[in-house]
């Protein structure tokens, strides 16, 4: 591959797609390099989500960078979601070797857990919700 | 400056940490590292200016100052602010919920903060190119915000990697197309290629302003005539010119940081 073309997919900030299993759980997938610039972005959909009352997976599988301000966000919806009774799950399949590094490194694979299988997360958070998985 | 070290001061906002991840990575990539040891050390960069970013000037625009110089297996990076410094008080607003820190020191061999009250503060980071067995208050903000990015290189290897990946970020930001981004790396690609004694500092220096979908870049203080010869370099036989790529290339004249005459090159891109 060009050089070129390696810069000109890597120096790009990430995205974000949600989408909706049903009316009561969406899977919001994280992909690209996200960061203290993102994580407004990421926190609203977040928050919007709860305020909709609708259970969450989050998808780190295609993100290739994420910082502690995306650990705190995520951190954080999990917290507002247990306190409305909402499902929430985080998955990450085949990450990349920074996105592993720091949910290893601060913990956090086994402290929110992080499901290896987005179709395991998206189980856990509609049980946690005490909903039946679509 | 040493063989392969870089600096950069560019403004301390959200937006810019990437610019300087790109950076270091670029150096990263030079040094050798491989891709584990590179996602620690863009972790740890980005970590360390997070702090900067969210706590030296409490709103206020104000300068982020990055180097990194490359020792016997070990990079060693600071990361400095002309700010209040990043507090001490844990959590209060902060978005990492104070995880930073924690990953700094979990995936760099040391790492030390100094500044006091009106001096700023300053991360210096030791970060060996193997992975470690495990894996301030200040108060006058005088300092003026850069309204551009400057870097300041060691002419050789480092350059290339370094612009290409910096220009990259800036274009990427500005919403250039695919296309355009990689017509901004090729201009970076053609400005690495100036020698060392095109410089008139010994420094391969580069001020880049974005904004409005377009970059505005000024390469120098180059040496006499240094100008002319970078424009033909631009010439590539069989196959048009670079300069087709800008919208503006000229070469100009101006000072430098000591008040003394010289040329620089001068181009602009839009996406």
């Amino acid at each position: 591959m060009p050089a070129n073309e390696g810069i000109s997919a890597g120096v790009r900030t990430g995205e974000l797609a949600l989408e909706r299993k049903d009316a009561e759980l969406a899977v919001l997938t994280i992909s690209g390099e996200h960061d203290l610039s993102t994580a407004p972005n990421l926190r609203r959909r977040l928050d919007g989500l709860i305020d909709e009352r609708v259970s969450t997976v989050v998808d780190l599988s295609p993100a290739t960078f994420i910082d502690s301000s995306i650990l705190g966000v995520i951190l954080d919806g999990r917290r507002r979601a247990t306190e409305a009774k909402l499902g929430f799950a985080v998955a990450c399949s085949n990450g990349s070797g920074a996105v592993d590094r720091v949910l290893d490194v601060t913990g956090l694979r086994s402290e929110l857990p992080v499901h290896a299988r987005r179709e395991d997360a998206v189980t856990a958070a509609s049980g946690n919700s005490g909903k039946s998985p679509p | 400056m040493t063989a392969r070290e870089f600096r950069l001061t560019l403004p301390a906002t959200a937006e810019n940490v990437i610019v300087v991840r790109q950076a270091v990575a670029g150096l990263g990539e030079v040094l050798g590292l491989s891709p584990q040891r590179l996602a620690d050390l863009k972790t740890v960069i980005s970590e360390a200016c997070n702090n900067v970013v969210l706590h030296a000037y409490e709103g206020e625009p104000g300068p982020l100052e990055v180097s990194a110089e490359p020792r016997s297996g070990e990079l060693e990076i600071q990361v400095s602010d002309r700010g209040a410094g990043f507090q001490p008080r844990a959590n209060e607003g902060d978005p990492s919920l104070g995880l930073g820190l924690p990953l700094i020191a979990a995936l760099s061999d040391s790492f030390e903060i100094s500044g006091g009250a009106g001096q700023g503060s300053r991360t210096t980071i030791r970060f060996s190119y193997e992975a470690p067995e495990s894996a301030n208050n200040g108060t006058g903000v005088d300092a003026q915000a850069p309204e551009a990015l400057e870097m300041a290189i060691t002419p050789g290897e480092l350059v290339k990697p370094v612009l290409a990946r910096v220009m990259g970020a800036l274009a990427a930001r500005a919403e250039f197309s695919v296309d355009r981004l990689a017509d901004t790396v090729l201009l970076g690609d053609a400005v690495s290629s100036s020698g060392e004694g095109d410089f008139a500092d010994g420094r391969v220096g580069i001020k880049i302003q974005d904004g409005d979908g377009t970059l505005g870049v000024r390469v120098g203080p180059l040496v006499e005539g240094a100008g002319e010869r970078l424009l033909d370099e631009m010439d590539l036989p069989g196959a048009g010119s670079l300069r087709s790529l800008t919208s503006r290339m000229e070469v100009t004249t101006g000072e430098t940081a000591q008040g003394e005459k010289a040329e620089f090159l001068e181009f602009e891109v839009t996406s």
